[in-house]
Formats: structure tokens, C-alpha cells, sequence
């Protein structure tokens, strides 16, 4: 079984986006995809909400395979209206944020304080660059000081923090952090790295589509991994991350 | 038969690389039905005279089924007796640059001078685009080639035969007047992450007798690149041509 955590409708192209994630999931084996969507990088209160029902209307379409994100831009004043309607109400599964604002700046603490009362997960965009790192976008670090701040908040660090020698190390001691390694560096040696600094049981599967797919299941199968421990990179541990009833000690 | 026309032993000095040796190429190389491949020196790339790097990889490769692709840098004194020895040597079956980690423009007259010799020699150019990831390497930070420089120097050289290494799709699009008419310039898989379906979408724009297959090993999964083409629908006659046909071209000696 192979869940992936970590996938999109992009830049509000729902026909072109849903249909290649529904054929990747038919040819690729995928059980289940969880989605948010994405467009601008600081997206007003009226963008947010055409995401959001986006990925709703997916989830509503099919039900069978689709979970979604609820997109917050913390530095709206609708930020927590934009949370719970996408919890309460669309019935998603976790909450994204992406380059608005450092997932450490202080607008986003109460938001992390309600996804820890709904047992939420949290997706982080984590990207730490040579060049080209965007103003406030978040890397290992920034997720490391919520994770101290938050010990029972459950966050999910996307892209292993981008270089994964950056951002692994800086969460690696903080155990209600995990992990995914999407998008598109598929360097050979990542996943062991981050096995070998983590555990395999924080560490997530998941694609960036539509950017990309198979270059990160690629990086699992080359990767020096038992069969069990692919299965948990593939699928128990997200099980186990998105299950609310389970809580962080 | 499967070739892989980007494969490196070595040293790469910013992270630790778990599968270096000759044996560990081959391990992964058989795991996945590759028989051939077209080897160059990480080393090289950082040796102030890259010649000592290809004689480590001849230490390495000789006697094997690999072939030895030769690094230069055209900028360096002695490169064309490099070739000379190359060739006598450790039977070379191409050249290999890397103009963004020497800083040079491959449109330079010192590139020209490289290229004159290789049509002479008759062995085909393999040009590094990239090595890794740019916004990963915080220690050297060298930029991609650029796409403008490339195309100027695609159309000079349309009698040599050029291998573009780690390519981007968004690249390819740029390139796409150029890859559909020039008749010796090629490209590997190693640079294609950007789409899900991107073997089925790039065929669609350039032909698929300009594919070869690449990993870039040690540095990128090759499973990764292996299966973009293996899970891709684009019939089994095609997949042939990217994973071995398209690189018969290499072994043409002019």
C-alpha cells in the first residue's frame, strides 16, 4: 500500500491536476493521496477559499482516495474561521502552510494550538536554499523552535527541509516531527541519511504531484531498506500520523 | 544491452556517498537490467589536472565493460595530448565537460579548440548542464548552463555528436527547435523530475531517437530515472530506444 502525503492541486488548474493525480494513483498503485492546493505564494483571503474548495469538491468526488489540507495563511485575519471551516466543515484531515509566513511567527501559534485540540497534523513547507530562498519561507530550523514550543503538536516537515543535511539535523531531536522527502532532488543517499539520523518510523512518503512522483518512489526502492521498512515509509506511518485518535505523549 | 550514459565513480566532496565503488555501480546496474554504461571521474571535476582523475577511473574500469568518458577542461593547459593519451590509453569513448564548475562559456574559443579535436577524433561531447540540485549546494554554488549560450552552441557544433546531462523539461521546451533539427544532438534522462508523466509529454515535443538514458549514480536514485521510463506508456519500442538504441550512436567512431 502506498499513501502519499504530500500532493496538490496546482495553481488552481483543477481539471489538469485531479486527473493526473487520479491516473498516477490508478497506474502507480497509490491507495490514497492527501492534497492541498496552491497557487500564490501570498495568496489573499479570496484565493485561500477557492483552494480550499477545490480540494473539498475532490474530496467530495472521491472519497475513496482523497483526503485534504486545509491552506491557512496565518497573516490573515481569517485565519482561524479558514482553519475550522476546513476541519468542521470540509472534514479534512490535517493543515497546510506554505511560504506566507515562517511556521514560527507568532500568528501561527494559535493555529497550531487548535490543530493540536483536533489531533491534526500539520504539512510545513521546509526548504532551505543556496539560492533563491523565498523571505519568509520556512526551513528546519524555524520547524525545530515550533516543535520545542509545541511538543505535543504533531508537524510534518515537507521536503526533508529542502537539503536534507540542513533540515533533518535540525528536527532530528524533536520526536513529534516528521518527515517527508517530496518534490524533486532524489538524491540517491537522502533517505538513508535521514533513516540513519531519525528512525525510519518518522519518515513519511510523499510526491509533490504534479510536480513529480517517481522520482521519490525510486528513492525508496534504492534506498538500503527491509521490506517493513519500506512498507512504513510507504504506508504505516502515515496511518498512524493521521490517526486522531491517537495523541503524542 | 540497457546503457546508462551518465554514470560517475569517485569522490564528490559536499556529502557522503553510500555507493561509490565499480561494485556498487554494478550492483545497482544489474538490479535493474543495465549492462553498459558510459563512466566518468567525480574526481576530475575537482583535480587541478583532471588527467589524474581518469587514470584513478582507468585503475578502476579497465578490463571491464564500461567505457571511459574523459574529463577536460579546455580552459587548462595540455588537454589535447590528455585526449591523445586518452584514447591510446584507456580507450576513451567520449569527452566530458563541466563549463558552470569551470567557468567558462562553452562557446569560448578554448571550447571551439575542443570541439575541432573531438570531430577529429571523432568521439561525441557530453555536456553537463548540472550536477546536482542548485539550491542545495551551499559551499560551491554554480549556476545551471544557460539555455541561450547552449542553443548558440548547439547550432556551431551540428556535426559533433553532444549528450546535454541532467536537462531539465523546462529546458528541453527551450531547446525543443534544436533537439528537432539537429541531427547529433541528444540528451540523457538524469534532469527529468518536472511532471509526472514526463517521458509521455516530452515525446510529444521532441523525437524519442534524441533520449538516451542517464542516472547521474551515486548522485541521483537510479531507480528513479529508470522507472520514469519504464512505467511510462509510450510502448515498448520506444523504451528501447531510450534505454539502448539511442546510445548505439556513441559507439560510432567518424
Amino acid at each position: 500500500m502506498i499513501i502519499d502525503v504530500h500532493t496538490h492541486i496546482w495553481a488552481a488548474d483543477y481539471a489538469n491536476s485531479t486527473r493526473e493525480l487520479l491516473q498516477a494513483c490508478e497506474r502507480f498503485g497509490i491507495s490514497k493521496i492527501y492534497v492541498s492546493g496552491l497557487k500564490s505564494h501570498y495568496p489573499d483571503e479570496a484565493e485561500i477559499a477557492a483552494l480550499n474548495a477545490d480540494v473539498y469538491r475532490f474530496m467530495k468526488e472521491r472519497p475513496d482516495v482523497v483526503e485534504g489540507y486545509v491552506y491557512v495563511n496565518p497573516a490573515h485575519g481569517n485565519a482561524m474561521d479558514v482553519l475550522r471551516r476546513g476541519i468542521e466543515q470540509y472534514g479534512m484531515a490535517g493543515m497546510k502552510l506554505w511560504v506566507a509566513t515562517f511556521c514560527d511567527d507568532p500568528r501561527v501559534f494559535p493555529l497550531v494550538e487548535k490543530c493540536i485540540d483536533y489531533n491534526i497534523p500539520i504539512l510545513i513547507h521546509s526548504f532551505h536554499k543556496a539560492v533563491g530562498q523565498l523571505e519568509y519561507e520556512t526551513t528546519g530550523v524555524h520547524v525545530a523552535r515550533l516543535a520545542k514550543r509545541y511538543p505535543q503538536a504533531k508537524l510534518l516537515m515537507a521536503h526533508f527541509g529542502g537539503n536534507c543535511y540542513h533540515g533533518v539535523k535540525a528536527v532530528r531531536d524533536y520526536p513529534n516531527v516528521w518527515l517527508d522527502f517530496s518534490g524533486t532532488m532524489f538524491r540517491r543517499d537522502d533517505v538513508d541519511y535521514a533513516v540513519k539520523q531519525v528512525g525510519v518510523d518518522r519518515i513519511v512518503f510523499g510526491s509533490d504531484m504534479p510536480i513529480t512522483y517517481l522520482v521519490n518512489w525510486g528513492q525508496v526502492e534504492e534506498a538500503d531498506l527491509t521490506p517493513d521498512e519500506k512498507e512504513r515509509i510507504y504506508s504505516r506511518n502515515a496511518i498512524r500520523l493521521f490517526d486522531r485518535t491517537w495523541r503524542i505523549a | 544491452m540497457y546503457t546508462d550514459v551518465n554514470c560517475l565513480l569517485g569522490h564528490w566532496p559536499f556529502r557522503k556517498i553510500r555507493k561509490n565503488t565499480l561494485d556498487d555501480l554494478r550492483a545497482v546496474h544489474r538490479a535493474n537490467g543495465i549492462s553498459a554504461g558510459y563512466i566518468a571521474s567525480l574526481n576530475s571535476v575537482f583535480y587541478n589536472d583532471p588527467f589524474e582523475g581518469d587514470e584513478e577511473l582507468h585503475e578502476w574500469i579497465r578490463g571491464t565493460e564500461y567505457k571511459h568518458v574523459l574529463t577536460v577542461n579546455p580552459t587548462l593547459p595540455g588537454w589535447e595530448r590528455d585526449i591523445e593519451e586518452g584514447i591510446r590509453r584507456f580507450d576513451i569513448r567520449g569527452v566530458r565537460i563541466y563549463p558552470t564548475y569551470h567557468e567558462y562559456d562553452p562557446n569560448n574559443d578554448d571550447a571551439g579548440r575542443l570541439c575541432e579535436a573531438l570531430e577529429r577524433h571523432g568521439l561525441p561531447l557530453f555536456v553537463t548542464m548540472r550536477m546536482e540540485d542548485e539550491r542545495l549546494d551551499y559551499l560551491l554554488k554554480p549556476k545551471p548552463l544557460d539555455i541561450e549560450s547552449l542553443k548558440r552552441f548547439a547550432g556551431t557544433w551540428r556535426n559533433l555528436r553532444v549528450v546535454l546531462l541532467n536537462i531539465r523539461f523546462g529546458e528541453l521546451l527551450q531547446m525543443e527547435q534544436q533537439l528537432n533539427e539537429l541531427p547529433n544532438l541528444y540528451f540523457d534522462t538524469s534532469g527529468l523530475k518536472d511532471k509526472v508523466f514526463v517521458v509521455e509529454e516530452l515525446i510529444q515535443k521532441v523525437p524519442v531517437e534524441k533520449m538516451m538514458y542517464g542516472s547521474l549514480h551515486p548522485l541521483y536514485a537510479l531507480k528513479s530515472t529508470y522507472a520514469l521510463v519504464d512505467f511510462a506508456e509510450i510502448g515498448p519500442e520506444a523504451k528501447r530506444k531510450i534505454f539502448y538504441e539511442n546510445a548505439r550512436v556513441l559507439e560510432q567512431r567518424n
